[in-house]
C-alpha cells in the first residue's frame, strides 16, 4: 500500500479511529500490529513470511544472548540472528546479482557458465526490516539493551506500518520502549504530524515525481542529448530523490506521531552541507548512523591507526552503495562517496575548521551530482556514456520536451528549495514546525498545500527507495 | 484520547476541510472563468472552440494525432471542425460525440486505427483530458466515472481536474498559441530538411512490423461504437468511420478484419491505409504514420471527394 493512494486515505483514518477508542496500550499494539501485516500483504502476501520468519529469529535470539551466561553463547546466538537475516537478504537481494558477476567473470576467461539466476521477486522494504531487526540483537548483544519478553511488542517493532517498507530504520532503543509504554494523544504531535505527512505529500507527488518525468525521458536515452541536457537531468535526478525520499520519511514520521510514536529526524536539509562527511550527517540519518554504528565500528572505527580508518571509510561505503541495489552502479556510488570522506578525512587532519567554508557547498553538490549519475543510470555502460557526454562539453539548448511538464518542475521545485531555506534560516526543524503554527496558520498551510496537491500532483510513482 | 483533545483535533480538521473546500471551489470557479475565455491550445482551448461551434458546424472530425493532422476541414464541403488530437481514442471521441445538438444534421467523421480498435487491452483512458469537464457536463461526468474508479478526491476537490493545466491556461489567456478565428482545428506539419532526412534513413532501414494471425474486437470499443451508432441515428447526424493513409501498411488481415466488424455492425466506413499506394512521394509524409501539411490537403479532397460529394 502507497502513502499516497486512495488505499492508504481510507485504511489510515480507520487505524486512528480503531487505535485511539482503546485505552489499553497492549490492545491498541494488536491493532498496530494487524494493521501492519495488512499494509504490508496488501502489497504480496506471501513474503510476509518472510518477516514473521526475521522476527521470530531475532525475538529468540536476543532472548537467547541475553540469557547466555557465556561470551561463546551470546556470540552463537548473534552469529545465528546475523545468518538468518543477512542469508534472507542474500538469497532474496543479491543471488542474480552474484550469480551475473561469476558467469561475467568466467565470461571474460572463456569458460561459459550456464545461466544461474533464479526468479525471484525483491520483497518490497527487506533491506529496511532486516538493517532493523539486527540493530536489536547486536545492541542486546553488545549489552546496550535488554531484550523485550513481549513477543506482541516486538512483532509490532519489527512490522510498524509507517517505517515498514522504507524507513526511517529506527533502532530499538527508541521505538521498543515507545510501543510498551502507554501512548497519550498530544494536540502538539498530532499538528506536528499533519504538518509533515502535507508537506510530505507536496514534496513526493509535486516535486519529485514532476521532475521524475524529465529525469526519466531523458535517461531512457542518454545517448541523443548534449551536456547541457544531461547535467540538467541529473540536477533534477538530485531533487527528484531529495524530495521522494524525504517527502517519504516526513509521511513516515507524521503518521507515526499521528499515533503518538516519536521517530527521529531522516534528513536535515542535506544539500546544505559544507562536505560530504557533513552531507552524510543529514542525509538517509538513520541509514548513516546505523553503517557507522554497527559496520564502521564494528571494522574498527577510526581506532586502529590511519590506513584502517581509510579502509574502513571505503568498506562501510561500499557496502552502503550495496545495500541500495545488487548492482556495480551503488557500489561505484558508494566507492565515491567513501573516497570523497578519505581524502576529508585526510584534509581535516591538517585544517582547524573541519569544512571548505562556502565553496564547500559547491564542491558537496557536485560530488554528489556526480556520483547520482551511478545511482540513476541502469547500468554502468551507460552511466559512463553519460559522463563522457557531459565531458564532452556541449553545453547548448537543453532539451525541453514537454515545456508544461519542466515549467511545473522548476517552479514547484523553487517552491521547495525557498521552503527549505525558510526552515533553514528559521533554524527550526520540520518535525517541530507544526506544533509551534497557531491554528490559523495550520490551517492556512494545510489549504496551500492542499491546492498545490490537486493542481500540480504528477501521476504517481512508486517511492523510489521502495526497490531497496 | 481525552475529550478535550478529541475536541480539539475534530476542530482542525473540520476548519481544515471547511476551508480547503471553500478555497477549492474557488480556485475552480475563477479558473473556469478564465478558462472559458480560452480558445487556443490543445489541452484546453481546443476543446473550448469545439463546444463554441459544436451546435453550428455541418462536418465534425474525430480521432487521433492522424486525425488532427491529416484533415483539414475547410477542404470538405461545408463547414467543418477537426477535433482530433493526440493519443485520443474512441471513449474521447465517443464523449463529444454525444455532447453534439440533438435532432441537427450533421456529418461525424470518426478515424479508427486498428492499433486501437483491436487492443485487447483498451481501458477508455484516453478520456481522461475531460476531467477537466467533470463537474460542468453530465455527459462527461458518467462517462469518466465509466472509465475511472469513484474518485473522492475529485468529488470533493473540484480543481483536482485542472491538475497540470493551470500553467498553459494562463500562457493561453496571456499569450494564445494561434488565432483560434481563423482555427478550424486542423494543425498542418510542415515538414523541414532535417526531419525529411530522418525520414529518408528510417526508410532505408524501417521498424519490422509484426502482423497477428488473429484480431478480435475489444468489447469497450465495442460498446462504444454501439452507443454512437445510436446517439447519430437518432439524432439525425451521417457516421462515417475511416481509416486515414500510412505511407507503408504492411500487415492486410487487419484491415480485412475491420471491414468485415464494421460491415456486420452496419456501419459506413471507407479504408484510405493504401489511398497513396499507387502514388506516394516522401513529400507527402513527416513520418510513417504522419502526413505533412502537403499530404494532409491531398488527402482532405480525396476523403471530400467520397464522402461528401456521394
Amino acid at each position: 500500500m502507497l502513502f499516497n493512494s486512495l488505499e492508504f486515505l481510507l485504511f489510515f483514518p480507520t487505524v486512528f479511529i480503531l487505535y485511539w477508542i482503546l485505552k489499553n496500550h497492549k490492545q491498541q499494539n494488536i491493532v498496530l500490529l494487524i494493521s501492519s501485516y495488512i499494509f504490508y500483504a496488501w502489497w504480496d502476501w506471501r513474503f510476509l513470511s518472510l518477516i514473521l520468519f526475521s522476527s521470530f529469529v531475532d525475538y529468540v535470539s536476543g532472548l537467547k544472548i541475553e540469557a547466555s551466561n557465556t561470551q561463546t553463547g551470546k556470540k552463537r546466538w548473534l552469529i545465528i540472528s546475523l545468518c538468518s537475516n543477512l542469508g534472507l537478504l542474500a538469497i532474496f537481494k543479491y543471488y542474480n546479482f552474484f550469480a551475473n558477476s561469476f558467469a561475467d567473470l568466467m565470461g571474460t576467461v572463456g569458460w561459459q557458465v550456464n545461466d544461474l539466476t533464479l526468479n525471484i521477486i525483491l520483497p518490497v522494504g527487506i533491506s529496511f526490516y532486516t538493517f532493523q531487526t539486527l540493530s536489536y540483537t547486536i545492541d542486546i548483544y553488545r549489552g546496550q539493551f535488554k531484550p523485550t519478553k513481549d513477543v506482541i511488542s516486538f512483532l509490532t517493532y519489527i512490522s510498524f506500518f509507517p517505517q515498514l517498507v522504507a524507513g526511517p530504520i529506527e533502532r530499538a532503543s527508541n521505538l521498543l520502549p515507545q510501543i510498551e509504554r502507554k501512548r497519550t494523544f498530544k494536540k502538539q504531535w498530532f499538528n506536528e504530524g499533519v504538518f509533515q505527512i502535507l508537506v510530505g505529500l507536496f514534496r513526493k507527488i509535486v516535486i519529485a515525481d514532476n521532475l521524475g518525468t524529465y529525469v526519466d525521458a531523458v535517461y531512457f536515452n542518454p545517448e541523443i542529448h548534449n551536456s547541457s541536457t544531461l547535467v540538467l537531468a541529473t540536477f533534477f535526478y538530485a531533487f527528484q530523490i531529495y524530495y521522494d525520499f524525504s517527502g517519504y520519511s516526513d509521511i513516515a514520521i507524521g503518521t507515526a506521531k499521528l499515533l503518538g510514536f516519536k521517530f527521529h529526524q531522516n534528513f536535515n536539509l542535506p544539500y546544505f552541507s559544507k562536505s560530504i562527511t557533513e552531507f552524510w550527517r543529514k542525509w538517509h540519518m538513520s541509514l548513516s548512523f546505523w553503517l557507522r554504528d554497527y559496520l564502521y565500528i564494528s571494522l574498527g572505527g577510526n581506532r586502529k591507526g590511519i590506513k584502517i580508518t581509510y579502509r574502513n571509510l571505503m568498506l562501510t561505503m561500499l557496502l552502503g552503495g550495496l545495500w541500495h541495489g545488487s548492482s556495480w552502479n551503488f557500489v561505484i556510488w558508494g566507492g565515491i562517496h567513501g573516497l570523497a570522506l578519505s581524502c576529508e578525512k585526510f584534509i581535516f587532519s591538517f585544517k582547524k575548521n573541519k569544512d571548505f567554508g562556502f565553496l564547500g557547498y559547491i564542491y558537496t553538490f557536485i560530488v554528489v551530482l556526480l556520483s547520482w549519475v551511478f545511482f540513476r543510470a541502469p547500468d554502468l555502460g551507460t552511466s559512463a556514456t553519460i559522463i563522457k557526454k557531459i565531458l564532452s562539453f556541449d553545453f547548448l539548448m537543453p532539451f525541453i520536451g514537454d515545456f508544461n511538464n519542466v515549467a511545473i518542475s522548476v517552479l514547484m521545485l523553487l517552491l521547495g528549495i525557498g521552503f527549505d531555506f525558510y526552515i533553514r534560516l528559521k533554524k527550526v526543524h520540520l518535525e517541530d514546525l507544526g506544533g509551534q503554527l497557531s491554528t490559523v496558520k495550520l490551517v492556512t498551510f494545510a489549504t496551500a498545500i492542499i491546492m498545490l496537491l490537486n493542481l500540480f500532483y504528477s501521476t504517481s510513482n512508486n517511492f523510489i527507495y521502495f526497490q531497496f | 484520547m481525552d475529550k478535550i483533545n478529541l475536541k480539539s483535533t475534530l476542530k482542525l480538521i473540520l476548519y481544515i476541510l471547511v476551508v480547503t473546500y471553500v478555497v477549492d471551489k474557488v480556485i475552480y470557479f475563477s479558473l473556469n472563468m478564465l478558462s472559458d475565455k480560452i480558445l487556443s491550445g490543445q489541452a484546453v482551448g481546443k476543446l473550448n472552440h469545439f463546444i463554441t461551434v459544436k451546435d453550428s458546424v455541418d462536418i465534425v472530425t474525430f480521432g487521433n494525432s492522424r486525425t488532427n493532422h491529416h484533415i483539414n476541414p475547410q477542404k470538405l464541403s461545408g463547414s467543418g471542425f477537426n477535433m482530433g488530437a493526440d493519443a485520443r481514442s474512441i471513449a474521447f471521441c465517443a464523449t463529444l460525440i454525444k455532447l453534439l445538438p440533438e435532432n441537427k444534421e450533421q456529418l461525424v467523421i470518426v478515424n479508427v486505427d486498428s492499433k486501437n480498435v483491436f487492443d485487447p487491452k483498451y481501458s477508455g483512458i484516453d478520456i481522461s483530458p475531460l476531467r477537466i469537464r467533470y463537474h460542468r457536463s453530465k455527459v462527461i461526468k458518467r462517462e469518466i466515472d465509466r472509465v475511472f474508479s469513484f474518485d473522492p478526491i475529485q468529488n470533493f476537490y473540484w480543481s483536482k481536474g485542472y491538475n497540470g493545466k493551470v500553467l498553459g491556461l494562463f500562457k493561453n489567456y496571456f499569450v494564445p498559441k494561434y488565432d483560434h478565428t481563423t482555427y478550424y482545428g486542423y494543425d498542418p506539419i510542415y515538414v523541414n530538411e532535417t526531419q525529411r532526412e530522418i525520414f529518408r534513413n528510417f526508410l532505408k532501414n524501417p521498424k519490422r512490423v509484426e502482423c497477428k494471425e488473429e484480431y478480435v474486437l475489444s468489447d469497450l470499443y465495442k460498446s462504444y461504437l454501439d452507443e454512437i451508432k445510436a446517439f447519430c441515428t437518432k439524432n439525425n447526424k451521417k457516421l462515417v468511420l475511416i481509416t486515414a493513409p500510412f505511407y507503408d501498411d504492411v500487415c492486410k488481415k487487419d484491415n480485412q478484419k475491420m471491414k468485415q466488424v464494421f460491415e456486420e455492425m452496419q456501419f459506413e466506413y471507407y479504408d484510405f491505409s493504401d489511398v497513396f499506394k499507387e502514388n506516394n512521394k516522401i513529400e507527402y509524409w513527416k513520418d510513417d504514420v504522419h502526413l505533412s501539411d502537403e499530404g494532409a490537403q491531398l488527402f482532405s479532397e480525396i476523403l471530400n471527394k467520397t464522402l461528401v460529394k456521394k
